[in-house]
């Protein structure tokens, strides 16, 4: 049901389980949004850190939080690591995330030796989990109301 | 009801802080100046046992009371109720800066599901946060606000004869004095931490009964959930709230606003937090943890998720289609 996946995960790079990719520069990662995350987060707003530049992280460590048109949400490193530099040009215009998430919207830098998912593992982590998402995005937003 | 006179009631902060306990001094001062209201001033209100002196003054209080204390007004209202100290939510102006930036919440509205407090009788309660303000005077001119508010609306009603009682509603006789009046039943009393449940919110679902394995939760004549045993839950713990699917049960001194009795407002009020899907626990998942934790320091075994997990969202009936399901199908053609 949710086809195409090429067109949208390039296959360059690896990917973690809370909608990053991870795009090898060097001895580093270059992080960002997947086209998913970003389809559901929509319109980026605002973008924070609560972290400093070279500081050591775990998986599921809160690093920040990001506001959009239809959310908030806070983030959270997608592997154990170090975070070496953030995206500077995001801080002016984190409408980037929106217009180029896998190129000039990177998020940060990560030096990281933790397992990362292929795009096929990506691939087949969004259909086994697609129905609980879509459970809790609901189940969320019946609640609100 | 000429001259009835309004009560205040000023729940200490507990502690010694000096700032706050000028600020309760001077509210004090200033109303007994102005001889507007009787003033008294009682313990921090979570802390209050309900055989405690300042307990009893207040279940003795007839008519309307403002009551100012160092917590959410959603928390002291629920505390009160408890308390026995029961009355229509009053309608209090004041809010916080914060609050004032953000989109201007109505009054809340009462769940259509929930189950409501019982026997409330015809006065109202008006609680105010008094962390919201530094200086006594806002405080003052909402009191004074009040004072005229509830001064024309117990002459309307008498007027009319809207007595809109439910029976068991007791209408107090106004106090005999003349004179302000000023009541300290101060002491010092014992931190207490308990959830308090708002029935405005409630829908007697049980899943809180299911879930605490302390024997905290009961349920009363009329098989309503109660806070049975308040003191056998676990300090710091708020596992029951988190998986309460109303956000009925308040934590007062819990330090995460929406489980202290925040009113639910600003961005969370009209966003979807999309936090899970970046990898943060779930509320379930910390509810599970915080419990295993207590468990665990009683001397008892970890249930994890084996015991009392919510059975919601499993019978979620069918709603509208709303923006949401336009995104989750925009999502399956991508």
């Amino acid at each position: 049901m949710m086809g195409k996946y090429e067109a949208v995960l390039p296959a360059d790079r690896q990917y973690a389980d809370n909608h990053h990719w991870l795009k090898p520069e060097g001895d580093r990662y270059r992080v960002g949004f997947t086209a998913y995350a970003v389809r559901l987060l929509q319109d980026i707003y605002f973008l924070d850190w609560s972290i400093d530049p070279d500081t050591p992280v775990r998986k599921k460590q809160e690093v920040g939080e990001v506001e959009t048109s239809k959310a908030v949400a806070s983030l959270y490193a997608p592997v154990d690591g170090r975070i070496l530099t953030f995206n500077d040009a995001l801080m002016n215009d984190p409408s980037l995330i929106n217009t180029d998430n896998y190129e000039a919207g990177w998020l940060y830098e990560i030096e990281s030796s933790a397992p990362m998912m292929s795009v096929q593992d990506y691939v087949a982590h969004l259909n086994a989990t697609w129905d609980a998402t879509q459970k809790t995005l609901k189940g969320q937003y019946n609640e609100a109301e | 009801m000429a001259g009835r006179k309004l009560s205040v009631v000023i729940a200490q902060a507990p502690g010694k802080n000096p700032n706050k306990r000028q600020l309760e001094e001077e509210i004090a001062a200033q109303l007994l100046i102005e001889n507007v209201a009787d003033v008294s001033l009682v313990p921090h209100l979570n802390d209050l046992a309900s055989d405690d002196s300042g307990a009893l003054w207040l279940r003795g209080l007839g008519g309307d009371v403002v009551v100012l204390a160092w917590l959410y007004p959603r928390a002291t209202h629920w505390i009160l109720d408890r308390m026995g100290i029961k009355g229509r939510e009053g309608t209090v102006l004041l809010r916080s800066a914060e609050e004032d930036e953000e989109e201007e919440a109505e009054p809340e509205a009462p769940s259509p599901d929930a189950i409501g407090a019982l026997n409330v009788p015809n006065r109202s309660v008006y609680a105010i946060d008094l962390r919201i303000e530094a200086k006594p005077e806002v405080f003052l001119s909402e009191i004074r606000r009040i004072v005229r508010e509830a001064t024309v609306e117990t002459v309307t009603l008498d007027f009319f004869g809207l007595s809109n009682g439910n029976g068991s509603a007791a209408h107090h006789a106004p106090p005999a004095t003349a004179e302000a009046s000023k009541t300290d039943l101060t002491g010092t009393s014992k931190r207490r931490w308990y959830p308090v449940i708002d029935y405005s919110r409630c829908t007697n679902c049980m899943e809180c009964i299911d879930f605490c394995l302390f024997g905290v939760y009961g349920l009363d004549d009329h098989d309503r959930i109660l806070v049975e045993q308040q003191d056998n839950c676990k300090k710091g713990c708020p596992a029951c709230s988190r998986v309460c699917p109303a956000n009925a049960i308040i934590f007062p001194e819990h330090k995460t606003p929406g489980i202290a009795g925040a009113p639910v407002s600003g961005v969370s009020d009209f966003k979807i937090d999309l936090s899970k899907l970046f990898g943060a626990p779930s509320a379930l998942e910390l509810a599970v943890m915080e419990r295993d934790t207590e468990l665990v320091a009683d001397g008892r075994s970890a249930v994890g998720m084996t015991v009392g997990i919510p059975k919601r969202q499993t019978n979620l009936g069918e709603k509208p289609r709303d923006a949401l399901d336009d995104l989750i199908d925009g999502l399956d053609a991508m």
